[in-house]
């Protein structure tokens, strides 16, 4: 139940900072205790919270309370999944049981419930608050690691890059082994990449890879580094590898929007049947509402799809589907890392935001958007026929005119998308008629024409891969089309 | 006129403090015989006997059979004497009769003896003694009396009247003895005749003293020097007499096919395969002489560290270094003794080889004992567990308390003394009943480490021994190119300027590494750590390129769950003995991370204050500066101009990272934080 190792002393320093009790008292609290821990390892889940409560009540001031609280709060959290009912308790713990190392762990539990539910800026202070005082009451505690690398991702999470950095670096530097320093060097790779420092992110992705083989940070290290090297190293001009999956023809129903899924896993939307589906091991399953008219599909962390519609604006339910657009004519979507939805309307005069503090990005005329591992957006205007770089605040970072670095121009962007690592590909229209790939810098990194690929229908979407590839939807065809 | 210069001679020997089996005996016996003999001086030839008579007699049934012969002789000279001289005559019947007491066998010099003495000495034997005819078959065995040793002859033997034992034995032979009863005057034959049991192999080795195995089980050791009458052995063999031992027996030789071994330390082992015939049937055989060649090899010790003693096998050899040092082909176990710290390492030196160790201090732990005594259950294991700690621990030396010592006082002597760099004490956590016991792992310096455990749990020092055993490496080979694991191999990322200069092109895949095919960057990074001769060989498809292998620096976390902190802080603090330029500086930045580990930030400042790098690339001058920078931020504000000028110092080196040559630049990282203390 508790992340305590053998070297951290809870007893001699719980006996220490406890007012003084009776040998007797403390006897009985552990012997409940204990009784709890029996009880609960037998899953006998009432018996336990009960004699755990009866504890905390009848002996508030044994070392033992802070115990039965905690393991009573991680029962809400993990087995009952119900958060909120684990908050008073922790903030309980955290307040009346503070000399205590269990406030440490209560303090990163509530950190992260915090931080999971950030919308906004001012809200996630309120987390990094709880793990700065970990960090600070407890410099040795076990959990200081895990405080540093969830201060970290807060710190990325508002755009402070260089914090974040010495954030994730902190808790590197503290047990380079552990499964906590490996997600910390992680997380600290794709910040330099957003500072610009390719080479130090690749370098440092290839690390992980090097030192810690076979574990899960080091496979999503493996595709990182080979999606930014085909990408922004090898570049090797596109090449249609043909339908895809292998050969698979006329097996979908007008394809129009595609989307990753968190682990870039790809989902469609079909205009036939107006609904999402998830393409898992080759078979299509319903996933998400059906909605009509749908502009942008959207992939929560949950991997129920969401549908930005043209006619309902954002749609997350099958039912009801009244909700009014908060914008009149929706044509784009897409979902920020703090879990709000950003929708687009070409003739409206900014981008709207849906949670957070539903304060609207103040950007006129965008038809599509795509979300940036900054924070931000990257925004498609056909009315100025640029596409322009948003940071999280909806200030425009970069700028760069349709056409720039190309042979030809084009006039419309049909489908826009991204991926996690800042490259942005669009299918474009115009005298330049295919698809275009962006770095994370504006600059055209690939791009070619559906007459150079020697493929042709009516592509309606696009989605990025994690082998660097880009999977083109042809509403006409109805089927993928992939290009590597 | 002849005794007067004599005098002082005889007073001489009288004062001459001759003792029993002296050699000296032995020349002063034949020194009275020619003063004698050619010179005629008969007091000389006295006063030489009677000092030998003093100085034997005393111990006479004691000695053994050559020294019984020479006093047996003395008796004999001092007869012969005694009788020629006036008012001693009745003497010389007393020499004979202490002579037949001696031993009745010995036979009386008859060219020195007058025949009247003969007869009397005659007389005196046959009235007191009774006689045995000894038959002995095979001779050369060994007889004894009554259990004593005597010589192994045929022929007539005296004996007292009464109960007598005689036993004759030979190797290879079934041993036999007699029993009987003389009487007065009585003379009775004894024949003893041996049966065969087995083959008997002689062998003489040389050197003396070689170890003799058959079939892998000792059978003892030579000894002794070849007889006279076998001294064309020592010839046969290329050795002088006294090189060659006397002859070795084997006996209870089964029959069939044996392997005979000769082996001695610092010789080469002769093997010599006995074959079928050499034991059945049964007979005496000797081996060719065995002249084993000696077996040495050379063993340098190196040690950057001053003031080591060297000991091999607990031999002292003298301070390290030593270079090509002369040494018996075996194994030892080396240990270098250092002021501080010791280096221990088992090692074998083979024959015609060189060895070359390469020491260094390594850290020591004295268990100061087990605080309180409160009795528990797994009392008795845990205390058996930790005085025995040493025997599981390999990168440290553990010592123990002095007996009786307790833990406190022991603490306090090794306070004073400095004799360990490292102490343990244990101490039962309160409780009823006791269940946890508290480990105390501290430095002299005071940076501790308590760990608790369980009693009863299985192997409860399994993980701290695992932890002490973690040895750092603060390095890591390096040939300037980063690659990356792509799909379709190991590209090269980034190459520095030596490695473009000799050919690596970035960009590219690397293909080959040490001569063999390279598809991933584990594929190199096993090829780099195999490279010997500070070199590899790579190719990217074209002409092989050779690139240096370094060891770039690399640095200690700061939590490790698997270090031992206070072990590592030791380690570390020994390491720098005798360390220097970069190196040095490199363990000066590992101490400081590892108080930091402490939060000993001050002491972590001035260790890095004292460190200083050439180099500016990977874990540098500049990480140095960046960790300078961090200290004084812990120091608390007083500080803040000095932490924003080593953050200042530390940007002037872009290449410097943090971690390893792979880590990330620094450069970003003291950027904000000097960002962050902008007013």
């Amino acid at each position: 139940m508790s992340f305590l190792g053998t070297r951290f002393r809870p007893i001699p320093l719980l006996l220490a900072a406890m007012p003084m009790l009776t040998a007797q008292d403390t006897d009985m609290a552990e012997r409940l205790y204990r009784s709890g821990e029996r009880a609960y390892a037998a899953h006998s889940y009432v018996e336990a919270l009960e004699t755990w409560n009866q504890l905390v009540q009848q002996q508030p001031q044994s070392p033992y309370a802070a115990q039965a609280l905690l393991a009573l709060a991680r029962h809400q959290l993990d087995v009952e999944k119900k958060p909120d009912a684990a908050i008073p308790l922790l903030e309980k713990l955290k307040t009346d049981y503070l000399k205590t190392p269990y406030a440490g762990e209560a303090m990163l539990l509530l950190g992260r419930l915090r931080a999971s539910r950030s919308h906004t800026p001012a809200e996630i202070k309120e987390a990094m608050a709880d793990f700065h005082r970990l960090v600070d009451l407890f410099p040795d505690h076990p959990l200081v690691q895990a405080a540093r690398l969830e201060i970290g991702l807060a710190q990325k999470l508002q755009g402070e890059w260089g914090r974040a950095l010495q954030s994730f670096t902190e808790a590197m530097r503290l047990d380079p082994a552990s499964p906590i320093a490996r997600k910390a060097q992680l997380q600290a790779a794709e910040t330099l990449d957003i500072m610009g420092d390719l080479t130090g992110c690749l370098r440092m992705l290839q690390d992980l890879r090097n030192r810690f083989p076979q574990t899960p940070e080091a496979e999503d290290a493996a595709w990182r580094i080979q999606v930014r090297a085909q990408q922004r190293l090898l570049k090797p001009p596109l090449k249609s590898l043909g339908p895809w999956p292998q050969g698979r023809q006329k097996w979908l129903k007008s394809p129009i929007l595609l989307a990753t899924g968190p682990e870039g896993d790809l989902y469609i939307y079909q205009s036939d049947d107006d609904r999402p589906y998830h393409l898992k091991d080759g078979a299509l399953v319903p996933a998400g509402p059906s909605s009509k008219n749908g502009k942008a599909l959207l992939v929560p962390a949950s991997g129920t799809a969401w549908v930005v519609s043209g006619k309902f604006g954002l749609v997350k339910e099958e039912v009801p589907q009244v909700a009014a657009p908060p914008v009149p004519s929706p044509s784009g979507g897409m979902l920020d890392p703090w879990g709000n939805v950003w929708i687009c309307d070409p003739g409206a005069p900014a981008i709207s935001v849906v949670g957070g503090d539903g304060a609207a990005r103040a950007v006129p005329g965008v038809l599509a958007l795509a979300p940036l591992p900054t924070g931000g957006a990257v925004a498609a205007s056909d009315a100025s026929r640029t596409l322009k770089w948003l940071d999280a605040a909806g200030q425009v970072k970069l700028s760069v005119p349709y056409g720039k670095d190309l042979p030809a121009t084009f006039k419309y962007i049909v489908a826009l998308t991204s991926d996690p690592l800042g490259h942005v590909a669009a299918l474009v229209d115009g005298d330049f008629e295919g698809v275009v790939l962006w770095g994370p810098d504006g600059a055209v990194l690939r791009s070619a024409t559906y007459k150079s690929l020697g493929i042709a229908g009516k592509f309606r979407g696009v989605a990025l891969d994690r082998s660097g590839g880009l999977i083109l939807a042809d509403k006409s065809n109805d089927l993928l089309i992939r290009l590597q | 006129m002849m005794r007067r210069p004599l005098l002082p001679l005889v007073l001489l020997l009288a004062l001459l403090p001759l003792r029993a089996q002296d050699p000296a005996l032995r020349e002063s016996l034949q020194a009275a015989k020619v003063l004698w003999g050619t010179q005629g001086d008969r007091d000389g030839a006295a006063a030489r006997l009677e000092a030998i008579l003093a100085a034997l007699e005393p111990s006479a049934k004691t000695l053994d059979e050559g020294w019984t012969k020479t006093l047996c002789e003395t008796y004999n000279w001092m007869a012969v004497l005694d009788d020629r001289t006036a008012g001693k005559k009745a003497l010389a019947a007393k020499r004979l009769e202490s002579l037949l007491d001696l031993d009745p066998d010995y036979e009386i010099d008859r060219t020195i003896t007058n025949p009247r003495l003969q007869t009397a000495f005659d007389g005196l034997r046959t009235s007191k003694f009774c006689r045995i005819k000894l038959s002995l078959d095979p001779e050369g065995g060994t007889l004894t009396v009554d259990g004593k040793v005597k010589r192994s002859e045929p022929g007539f033997h005296y004996l007292l009247p009464g109960p007598h034992t005689v036993a004759y034995a030979r190797a290879g032979f079934q041993p036999q003895d007699a029993r009987f009863e003389l009487a007065a005057k009585d003379t009775r034959p004894v024949d003893l005749k041996l049966a065969r049991t087995s083959s008997v192999i002689t062998i003489y080795a040389s050197p003396v003293g070689a170890e003799v195995l058959v079939d892998g089980k000792t059978r003892g050791a030579t000894r002794g020097q070849v007889p006279v009458d076998k001294s064309f052995l020592a010839d046969r063999a290329g050795v002088k007499p006294d090189q060659l031992s006397e002859g070795f027996r084997i006996t209870e030789l089964t029959p069939g096919k044996h392997i005979l071994e000769v082996r001695l330390p610092c010789y080469r082992t002769r093997r010599i395969e006995i074959s079928e015939a050499l034991t059945t049937p049964f007979a005496d055989h000797e081996l060719e002489p065995v002249k084993l060649e000696a077996s040495r090899g050379t063993l340098t010790v190196q040690s950057a560290a001053p003031g080591g003693q060297l000991f091999l096998s607990g031999l002292d050899m003298g301070r390290v270094p030593v270079q090509d040092l002369q040494v018996c082909a075996q194994a030892y176990d080396l240990q270098v003794k250092y002021p501080t710290g010791s280096f221990t390492q088992h090692v074998e030196i083979q024959e015609g080889k060189h060895l070359t160790v390469v020491s260094r201090p390594k850290a020591r732990i004295t268990y100061a004992g087990f605080e309180g005594t409160d009795d528990f259950a797994g009392r008795d294991r845990i205390l058996g567990l930790l005085s025995t700690l040493g025997n599981r621990l390999g990168e440290v030396a553990f010592l123990t308390a002095a007996k009786g010592e307790s833990p406190k006082d022991c603490l306090a002597r090794l306070r004073a003394s400095r004799e360990t760099e490292l102490t343990l004490v244990a101490r039962p956590v309160p409780g009823k009943p006791i269940h946890q016991i508290e480990l105390v792992l501290a430095t002299l310096t005071g940076e501790e480490e308590r760990v608790t455990i369980k009693p009863l749990e299985n192997d409860p020092l399994g993980a701290l021994v695992a932890r002490m055993d973690r040895a750092v490496t603060l390095v890591e080979p390096w040939a300037g190119i980063t690659l990356l694991d792509l799909a379709d191999g190991a590209y090269v990322l980034q190459a520095d300027a030596a490695a473009q200069k000799a050919g690596i092109k970035p960009g590219r895949n690397l293909l080959e590494a040490g001569g063999k095919p390279v598809a991933t960057v584990a594929d190199f990074r096993k090829a780099l750590a195999e490279a010997k001769g500070g070199q590899i060989t790579v190719s990217q498809g074209e002409n092989p390129v050779k690139l240096a292998v370094t060891q770039m620096p690399t640095e200690l976390p700061i939590n490790a769950q698997d270090l031992c902190y206070p072990l590592v802080l030791s380690d570390l603090r020994l390491r720098y003995l005798g360390a220097q330029g970069d190196e040095a500086a490199l363990l000066r930045l590992g101490q400081a991370l590892a108080l930091m580990h402490f939060r000993e930030y001050d002491k972590a400042l001035e260790v890095l204050r004292d460190a200083r790098m050439v180099s500016v690339q990977g874990v540098s001058q500049g990480t140095l500066d960046y960790y300078t920078g961090v200290c004084l931020l812990r120091m608390g504000n007083v500080y803040l101009s000095e932490a924003i000028q080593s953050f200042n110092q530390a940007l002037k080196y872009p290449q410097a990272t943090l971690f390893g040559p792979d880590g990330p630049l620094l450069a970003p990282l003291a950027r904000q934080a000097l960002q962050d203390l902008q007013p």
